[in-house]
């Protein structure tokens, strides 16, 4: 196996090619903005469809309550996801400003 | 995402158990029917199960057959059973024939309980998966707390 090496350079110098220069506003597909729009999207998603999935129960398109609850489950799980994730970026932001300069 | 193929999977069964519920309790209500639209007594109802691999599009379809992926369940068709009509003598009945016979479906009360007990215990199987699964990513997230 080959041992993993460390650069510092190379990491520091790589970082403005994936993430884009947010100060000129070019901000490239890959960049920590556009997957949190991303998946943020899909949350938004399961939430519809669970939203869509209680409507159709409740005026009896849907006949099977536990496509309902499937439903409802997932979009919550997602949506605890996202909370944890909301945690840890506001965690790391809280980390830097209590930063010394 | 692999907990939502899980939760898709365990859904499966559910609607499979429910159906299957569904045909039980056909049968139960119809032990004594003598007429139907088909003409002759009620056939007793079965389900037909079948393993399909979860797939939305065509990229899963092909993962799933080169890779041993979960697969949901689905009732392909629901057969009739063929077994012989029971005679029963019973004269007065409006759909005796000449001799004083009615054709009776052939369903036996125990065995349809016996049918409905592991339909309702592999629904709450199901359940369970689907709880534990749940369970488990709810676990994970507690990693970051």
């Amino acid at each position: 196996m080959e041992p993993i090496r460390f650069d510092a350079k190379q990491l520091f110098t790589k970082i403005p090619t994936t993430a884009g220069n947010p100060l000129t506003g070019g901000v490239q597909e890959n960049s920590f903005g556009s997957m949190l729009k991303r998946h943020l999207a899909e949350v938004n998603h399961l939430q519809n469809s669970a939203d869509d999935a209680a409507r159709n129960l409740a005026t009896g398109q849907d006949k099977d309550i536990h496509n309902t609850m499937v439903a409802v489950e997932k979009a919550g799980i997602a949506f605890q996801l996202t909370m944890q994730v909301r945690n840890k970026v506001i965690e790391a932001y809280q980390e830097i400003m209590r930063m010394a300069v | 995402m692999n907990f939502f193929d899980s939760m898709r999977t365990s859904a499966s069964g559910l609607t499979a158990q429910r159906l299957r519920m569904n045909l039980v309790s056909s049968n139960l209500a119809n032990t004594d029917t003598t007429r139907t639209e088909q003409g002759g007594p009620y056939q007793r109802k079965e389900p037909v199960f079948a393993a399909t691999p979860i797939q939305s599009n065509f990229k899963e379809v092909l993962k799933a057959e080169i890779s041993s992926k979960p697969s949901e369940v689905n009732v392909v068709e629901v057969i009739n059973d063929e077994r012989k009509p029971l005679l029963k003598f019973d004269p007065l009945h409006p759909d005796a024939d000449p001799q004083g016979f009615v054709l009776k479906p052939n369903i036996n009360v125990m065995e349809e309980m016996v049918n409905m007990l592991t339909a309702s215990r592999s629904y709450e199987a199901n359940v369970t998966a689907m709880s534990t699964s749940k369970n488990m990513v709810q676990k994970a997230l507690e990693i970051g707390r």
